[in-house]
C-alpha cells in the first residue's frame, strides 16, 4: 500500500460573477470536492470544458483566490499556509502549463527560466543552482548548448521541456500538468508523454494531471477522477473506470471517444444538449438534464461519491 | 467508372517568401467521389489546410499562389476560374466549415440572417422564404427550439450550437462537396460525437462528398472511407481507411498512429512506452528537395531516401511514397 502524499477535502472554488444592477453572484466552478493523490502515482482529472478540472488544479497550487477546503499535503494544510511559509511550501507544488508559447518569459534565457523557482523559493544553495540548471537539462532531453537561447528558438516540444525542468528544479512531491500535451502535435506529444512517465520511474514524482483526452489519460493514469460541473462524479482506478465505469456520464464520454481499435465497438451513448447554466445549478444530480437512466429521485437530491467496490467510488443512484 | 467529382492533378502550391517560392503543397494528385468521405490526416504545418483553402480559391492573397497543376471540379479546372466563377461556385457547390465555430461566424448579424444570406445570394429566394428555410435548416441541425433561437446572436449559442449553424450555412445549398477543417478540435468530446452523427447523417440525405480534415486517427477510423496522409505538402499514403490503420505501408503513417494512446477494446496492466516519432517537421527551407522529406525523423532511411524523392507504389488500392514501402 503506497502512501498518501495530497489529501484534498471538500475543496470549493468560486468566482464572484456580475449580474445586472451591480449585483453580485458565486460561480462555484468546483463545488465540495475531495481526493488523495497516493505517492508516486498519477491522478487524473478528466472532464470537458466548464468541468473544474483546471480550477480545481489551480485551486490544489493555490493559485486562485476564493478557495475554501483543506489541501493536505506532508501533514501541513496549504490553504491555511501564509507569508513565507506559504512561499516555501510553493517548493513543494510546481506545474506545467498548456501553452508552452505564453508559459515562458520570451525574455529571459532558458538556464534562467529554470533557475527562476529555485531564486525565488530559495531552494539549493546560490553556488549549486548552475550545476543544478545543467542537471535539469539533461534529465529532460534539452542540449547543454540551449541553456544560453530563448524561448522562440525551440520547438512546442522543446519549450515544453524546458516547462518541465522549470517544474522539476525545486525537488517538488507533486507535479500539476494542466492539460501539458494537448497544444502539441501527436508525434511531439508521444515525446513529452514518454519523458513524463521516464521521470516518473527515475524520480519518483507524483503527477494531478489534468486532461481533457481520455487516450493521454487511459495511458498516463493510476486513478482516475471525472469531473462534471464542479462535482467528482466518478473515481476508480484505471482499469476499473475504461474497463466498467459506472455513471452514466462516464459512459458517455468514452463512449464519445472514436477510436482506431476495430474491437472496440462500444454502444454510442449520445448525451443530447449542453451542460445547464453553472451560475443555477441544478437542485439534484448535476447530470440529471442528460442523463438517459434519469428518474424523479435524481432531481431531488444530489448524489454522494459512494463506494461500488475496491477503489471505486460513483456518485449516481442508479450506479448499481 | 464514372468521372470523379473532384480531380486534383498534380497540384503545386508556392509560398512566396524573401528567400523565393516554397513549395508547400508539391504535386499532389487526389479524387473524390460523389458521397464519398475522404479525410486528410498530418500534423500542423503538412500542408492539409492550404490544400482546402486552394479547393476553395481561398489561398491568401500575394501570400499564397496556386504554381502548377489543375484542380478539377466535374470536369472544370477551378485554379484558371475567375473570382466571379469561384464565387458561384464557393458556398453554393462546395462550401466548407472552420474549426474555430466563434470567429468564422459574423458577430453582429443574428445566426438566421447569416444562412438566409446564403440562400439568397445562391438560390435567390426572397427574404421571407429564405428566413422560414434557415429555420427549417436549424431544425435539420438539430437545434433545439429552432423557431426561437434563429434570431439569436453567435454570442447568445454554445460551442457546439454555432458549429451546426455553421453547418446550417455550408449544407443551404446542398452543395456536392463539404469541407470540413477540423470542424471538433474546439469542442468537447460528447459534443464532437453529436457533430459527427448529424455530419454523417446529413452527408448520407445529401449526398454529399465530405473532405474531413484532422490530425485525430480515431476521428477518420469513424468517419472517413478513404484517407490521404501528408507530410511536408506531399502526400505521403492514401487508401482506404481500413487497410491504411491496420497495414500502414508509409513509416510516418505508421508513426502518427501508434504514437497516440488509444482507447482500447479492452484495457489491460500493460503499458509500454508510446512509439516516438524523433524530431519535428523540416523547415520550410528543404521543401521541394529531391528528397524524401520524411528521411531525417525515419527509422528506416538510408542513402537512396535522403538523395531522391519516392515514387507512389501501389499496394492494391494503397498507395504509398516510400522508397521502402514494401518493408514497412
Amino acid at each position: 500500500m503506497t502512501a498518501t502524499l495530497l489529501n484534498v477535502e471538500n475543496l470549493s472554488v468560486r468566482f464572484p460573477v456580475k449580474r445586472r444592477w451591480g449585483q453580485s453572484t458565486w460561480l462555484y466552478a468546483v463545488d465540495d470536492v475531495s481526493f488523495e493523490v497516493k505517492r508516486g502515482e498519477t491522478l487524473s482529472i478528466v472532464g470537458e470544458s466548464g468541468s473544474g478540472k483546471t480550477t480545481a488544479a489551480l485551486g490544489v497550487a493555490r493559485l486562485v483566490p476564493n478557495s475554501a477546503g483543506h489541501v493536505v499535503l506532508g501533514g501541513e494544510d496549504f490553504l491555511k499556509l501564509e507569508g513565507e511559509d506559504l512561499r516555501r511550501a510553493r517548493a513543494k507544488i510546481q506545474m506545467i502549463f498548456q501553452d508552452p508559447y505564453s508559459s515562458l518569459n520570451p525574455r529571459l534565457r532558458a538556464e534562467a527560466i529554470v533557475r527562476e523557482p529555485m531564486d525565488s523559493i530559495g531552494t539549493a544553495p546560490v553556488e549549486d543552482r548552475p550545476a543544478r540548471v545543467a542537471e535539469l537539462f539533461e534529465q529532460v532531453g534539452l542540449r547543454p548548448e540551449q541553456m544560453k537561447l530563448f524561448p522562440h528558438q525551440f520547438s512546442g516540444g522543446q519549450r515544453q521541456r524546458i516547462g518541465i525542468a522549470r517544474a522539476l528544479s525545486t525537488n517538488p512531491e507533486l507535479i500539476i500538468c494542466d492539460e501539458a500535451v494537448s497544444a502539441l502535435d501527436v508525434a511531439v506529444q508521444a515525446q513529452i508523454l514518454n519523458l513524463l512517465r521516464r521521470l516518473q520511474r527515475d524520480l519518483g514524482l507524483t503527477y494531478l494531471f489534468i486532461s481533457h483526452d481520455l487516450g493521454v489519460v487511459q495511458h498516463m493514469s493510476d486513478h482516475i477522477a471525472v469531473m462534471y460541473m464542479g462535482k467528482i462524479v466518478e473515481y476508480a482506478d484505471r482499469l476499473s473506470l475504461f474497463n466498467d465505469p459506472k455513471h452514466p456520464y462516464t459512459k458517455a464520454l468514452l463512449s464519445a471517444v472514436p477510436s482506431v481499435d476495430r474491437a472496440r465497438k462500444v454502444e454510442r451513448m449520445l448525451i443530447p444538449g449542453d451542460p445547464p447554466d453553472p451560475l443555477n445549478p441544478p437542485k439534484g444530480c448535476r447530470f440529471a438534464s442528460r442523463c438517459p437512466l434519469v428518474e424523479d429521485a435524481c432531481r431531488a437530491a444530489q448524489p454522494p461519491l459512494d463506494p461500488v467496490g475496491n477503489d471505486h467510488r460513483v456518485a449516481c443512484i442508479k450506479a448499481s | 467508372m464514372t468521372d470523379p467529382l473532384l480531380k486534383i492533378e498534380n497540384l503545386r502550391i508556392e509560398l512566396k517568401l524573401r528567400s523565393g517560392p516554397i513549395p508547400v503543397i508539391d504535386d499532389l494528385s487526389l479524387e473524390l467521389n460523389a458521397g464519398e468521405t475522404l479525410s486528410f490526416v498530418g500534423e500542423s504545418g503538412c500542408g492539409k489546410s492550404m490544400t482546402a483553402l486552394a479547393i476553395m480559391g481561398l489561398l491568401p492573397e500575394k501570400v499564397g499562389s496556386i504554381g502548377g497543376g489543375r484542380i478539377l471540379f466535374q470536369g472544370n479546372d477551378m485554379a484558371r476560374m475567375n473570382p466571379a466563377e469561384l464565387r458561384a461556385i464557393r458556398g453554393n457547390e462546395i462550401s466548407m466549415i472552420f474549426q474555430e465555430p466563434m470567429t468564422s461566424l459574423n458577430p453582429v448579424y443574428t445566426v438566421g440572417e447569416q444562412i438566409a444570406e446564403v440562400l439568397r445570394r445562391h438560390k435567390g429566394m426572397g427574404q421571407a422564404d429564405a428566413w422560414k428555410r434557415a429555420t427549417e435548416l436549424m431544425d435539420a441541425v438539430r437545434i433545439p427550439n429552432a423557431k426561437a433561437r434563429v434570431g439569436d446572436y453567435p454570442h447568445q449559442m454554445s460551442g457546439g450550437q454555432r458549429q451546426r449553424v455553421m453547418i446550417a450555412i455550408a449544407l443551404a445549398c446542398a452543395p456536392k462537396i463539404l469541407i470540413a477543417d477540423e470542424p471538433t478540435t474546439a469542442l468537447d468530446v460528447t459534443v464532437q460525437a453529436q457533430i459527427f452523427d448529424l455530419l454523417r447523417d446529413l452527408g448520407r440525405d445529401t449526398g454529399t462528398a465530405t473532405i474531413l480534415i484532422t490530425h485525430d486517427m480515431g476521428a477518420v477510423a469513424e468517419m472517413a472511407d478513404r484517407m490521404v496522409v501528408m507530410y511536408a505538402g506531399r502526400k505521403a499514403e492514401e487508401g482506404p481507411v481500413e487497410p491504411v490503420i491496420s497495414h500502414p505501408r508509409h513509416p510516418y503513417t505508421k508513426g502518427l498512429i501508434s504514437c497516440v494512446p488509444h482507447l482500447l477494446a479492452e484495457l489491460t496492466e500493460e503499458r509500454p512506452d508510446l512509439t516516438e516519432v524523433p524530431g519535428i517537421v523540416p523547415s520550410l527551407g528543404s521543401f521541394g528537395a529531391d528528397a524524401c522529406l520524411f528521411a531525417s525523423r525515419c527509422y528506416m532511411a538510408d542513402a537512396q531516401c535522403r538523395n531522391a524523392r519516392p515514387p507512389e507504389v501501389a499496394f492494391g488500392p494503397q498507395t504509398s511514397a516510400c522508397w521502402k514501402a514494401d518493408i514497412v
